[in-house]
């Protein structure tokens, strides 16, 4: 049986473009459905979704070849068959929900999955940060990992912002900030421990 | 009066935020594709706002910056900076730990299936 994953992935061989922008119409609606897709998908840690994701990312190298990116496709084929997290009910449930999403849906949920910090830049920073040159690769996939989930968890919940004071369209600096205020009352943001003594 | 004292006052202080700025000698936008496609995935518009774009990068660089001190902190009773210092501070957070785990665990694999890829490529290419 072919992969479910591998089955929506081969669809798209060209990179991903940019989302297509849509009729205003549409937003509202989306936002439910959205609510329904990114939560289920986002922190679902077994799932062949991260899978999919892990391997994006090694495919995500800008400069390779055409032909490295097909070895590597054809890699991560192979590994999705073994990898430990091919639970088959979680696959057949995804491939179930993949099956029933509409178009708009579709190109939400690649953006999701394709989407990652560039690992040039990301270790460029991790160098500026830390002071030293050297950083290894696990490194830079850890700390990617960790700040995509940290953007997922400030849009969502600038998204819930959104709901409760009833505003819609795209969101807006002041959803983050509120966003941000209250990931940091839950601990979720690191903060440096020494306490700011004058302000 | 009031205003000349606090425009001195906030000379200085401009003055070391844009020194550190410096230092740091970051661009803006550093993420701004990566961060437009990866709204979108989370909920947001097609095509988000370029001050929430600018304003999530401000707030993720802050982040990673708070993140890495803390795991330096932690790294220098033993010396290096590892990766299971950061796992080390993201254990409260389950999804982000699985995450990373598997993100690690995955690294490995494809390691494996490329050395694996290019030992048999040299097999190959020996016997011809």
């Amino acid at each position: 049986m072919k992969d479910p994953f591998e089955a929506a992935y081969e669809e798209e061989d060209s990179p991903p473009a940019s989302p297509p922008p849509l009729p205003e119409e549409e937003a509202p609606t989306m936002e439910g459905e959205d609510e329904e897709v990114a939560p289920g998908s986002h922190p679902s840690a077994a799932a062949p979704s991260n899978v999919a994701n892990a391997s994006t990312v090694a495919i995500g190298g800008k400069g390779k070849d055409d032909e490295e990116e097909e070895e590597e496709e054809n890699m991560d084929v192979e590994l999705r068959k073994f990898s430990s997290t091919g639970d088959p009910d979680k696959m057949a449930k995804m491939q179930e929900i993949l099956s029933q999403f509409c178009e708009e849906q579709m190109s939400r949920y690649e953006s999701f999955r394709r989407s990652g910090f560039q690992k040039s830049v990301m270790r460029r920073l991790l160098a500026a940060i830390t002071g030293s040159q050297k950083i290894s690769v696990p490194m830079t996939i850890v700390v990617s990992g960790i700040a995509k989930m940290f953007v997922g968890e400030l849009v969502e919940t600038g998204r819930i912002v959104m709901r409760e004071r009833k505003e819609s369209g795209p969101i807006r600096p002041c959803h983050i900030r509120e966003a941000c205020r209250r990931l940091k009352l839950e601990g979720k943001v690191p903060r440096r421990s020494v306490r700011r003594l004058f302000r | 009066m009031h205003n000349s004292s606090s425009a001195q006052a906030a000379k200085p202080k401009a003055g070391s935020s844009q020194l550190s700025e410096a230092s740091l000698k970051r661009k803006r936008g550093m993420f701004q594709k990566d961060l437009q496609h990866m709204m979108y995935g989370f909920g947001d518009d097609p095509n988000p706002l370029p001050e929430t774009v600018a304003l999530v990068e401000d707030i993720v660089v802050e982040y990673i910056t708070d993140l890495v001190h803390k795991a330096q902190d932690i790294a220098s009773k033993r010396g290096k900076l590892l990766t299971d210092d950061f796992l080390f501070l993201i254990r409260k957070d389950m999804p982000k730990l699985h995450r990373c785990t598997e993100l690690l665990s995955m690294n490995e694999e494809l390691k494996q299936a490329r050395k694996a890829f290019e030992v048999d490529e040299e097999k190959i290419t020996s016997t011809d």
